[in-house]
């Protein structure tokens, strides 16, 4: 119960911060990929600049609980792809789709549908795909300090800087913010 | 909290003005993660779509449900009742209430970008939202994770695969918006 609880708060404050910073917005999404206006690309850079640090310093003091996803060359490229085309097309990813959602966009509600669909369907092949895609180049769930064999926090931390200047630099839409 | 959006396409309303900046909404969104990964586990959405759909079809026709050894697996137990599936309840939640706080919860069927390139034909956007969620959940399922999965969550943790993807999904949407919205 506790943890349910945890799970909606955490997930309304992700939720409304998406939906604060325009993140659900079908033209800052479309207009990002446009490379028109780059406010997402600035949002995501920071937001990955600070994870990296704060995740990886939880991690020096032994409190991170990591879920690192499998490497599979060819699926993940192609998988990429996929959803790179999709996310073209709608204007939404699956999180913000249904941020949008709850703000009264009916074609996010789509989105949320399709998005069922494309989920249900890719479970039923998922046999096929396994043997098939997810062979070729399979590696299990490796990070870049596991190649090198050090401590996470020498890589996460100049990265993370990286990310944030970046992000400051990236020029914003009219010159404010 | 409270500001007015000036509408700037006349009659059309987009809550594309955000109302916090960029650097606000992202150290928000990585102190969600840390808060997400200290606690429980890095944040992720697209897996929930599964869940929920095999709780549906096991609820209509369950032979059909455990046929899918994937299903079985990700909709474990045939329930809702998780920390992951309320995380994602709570996405639409605070949105809705966000929107509303700060008087942005606005309707519209065709976004403006859209009807701009490909006219203001609602059956047109529909049926287009319906296509590319489809391609989104795919590829999402395929890849392991999705914008907040592979992205925010994957690369914060320095997870090879989520460069790979990250990479993958970003050029090929620039390619298709590029050729979409010429």
């Amino acid at each position: 119960m506790l943890t349910l609880g945890l799970g909606l708060v955490l997930g309304a404050a992700f939720g409304a911060l998406l939906q604060l910073s325009g993140a659900s917005s079908h033209t800052k999404i479309v207009n990002a990929l446009r490379l028109k206006d780059l406010t997402i690309m600035k949002l995501i850079l920071t937001a990955i600049g600070v994870g990296l640090v704060g995740v990886h310093l939880l991690d020096l003091f032994g409190l991170a609980n990591m879920k690192v996803k499998e490497l599979y060359l060819l699926g993940i490229i192609l998988a990429g792809v996929v959803f790179g085309v999709g996310f073209a097309i709608s204007g939404y990813c699956p999180g913000t789709a249904l941020a949008a959602c709850a703000e009264g966009k009916p074609d996010a509600w789509v989105t949320v549908m399709g998005g069922l669909g494309g989920a249900l369907v890719f479970a039923f092949l998922f046999p096929e795909i396994e043997e098939h895609l997810l062979s070729v180049g399979r590696y299990g769930p490796v990070t870049i300090p596991d190649l090198f064999g050090i401590h996470g926090i020498w890589i996460a931390a100049p990265l993370g800087i990286v990310c944030i200047w970046l992000a400051a630099r990236l020029p914003s839409p009219g010159g404010a913010r | 909290m409270k500001k007015d959006i000036p509408d700037r396409h006349g009659t059309r309303h987009e809550s594309a003005n955000p109302v916090l900046a960029w650097w606000a909404g992202g150290i928000g969104i990585g102190l969600v993660l840390i808060v997400a990964v200290g606690l429980v586990q890095p944040i992720g959405v697209s897996t929930q779509y599964v869940v929920l759909d095999g709780v549906l079809l096991h609820n209509v026709l369950p032979d059909v449900a455990s046929k899918s050894p994937y299903l079985a697996k990700t909709a474990q137990g045939w329930t809702l009742a998780t920390y992951e599936f309320f995380f994602v309840l709570g996405i639409p939640l605070g949105a809705l209430m966000a929107a509303l706080v700060t008087a942005r919860f606005t309707t519209r069927l065709v976004p403006v970008e859209w009807s701009r390139r490909f006219g203001s034909n609602p059956g047109n956007r529909l049926v287009w939202s319906f296509v590319g969620g489809f391609l989104l959940l795919f590829g999402a399922r395929f890849g392991g994770g999705c914008t907040s999965g592979h992205m925010i969550s994957g690369i914060s943790q320095l997870a090879i695969s989520s460069f790979f993807f990250s990479a993958a999904l970003f050029i090929s949407g620039i390619v298709t918006a590029r050729l979409l919205y010429r």
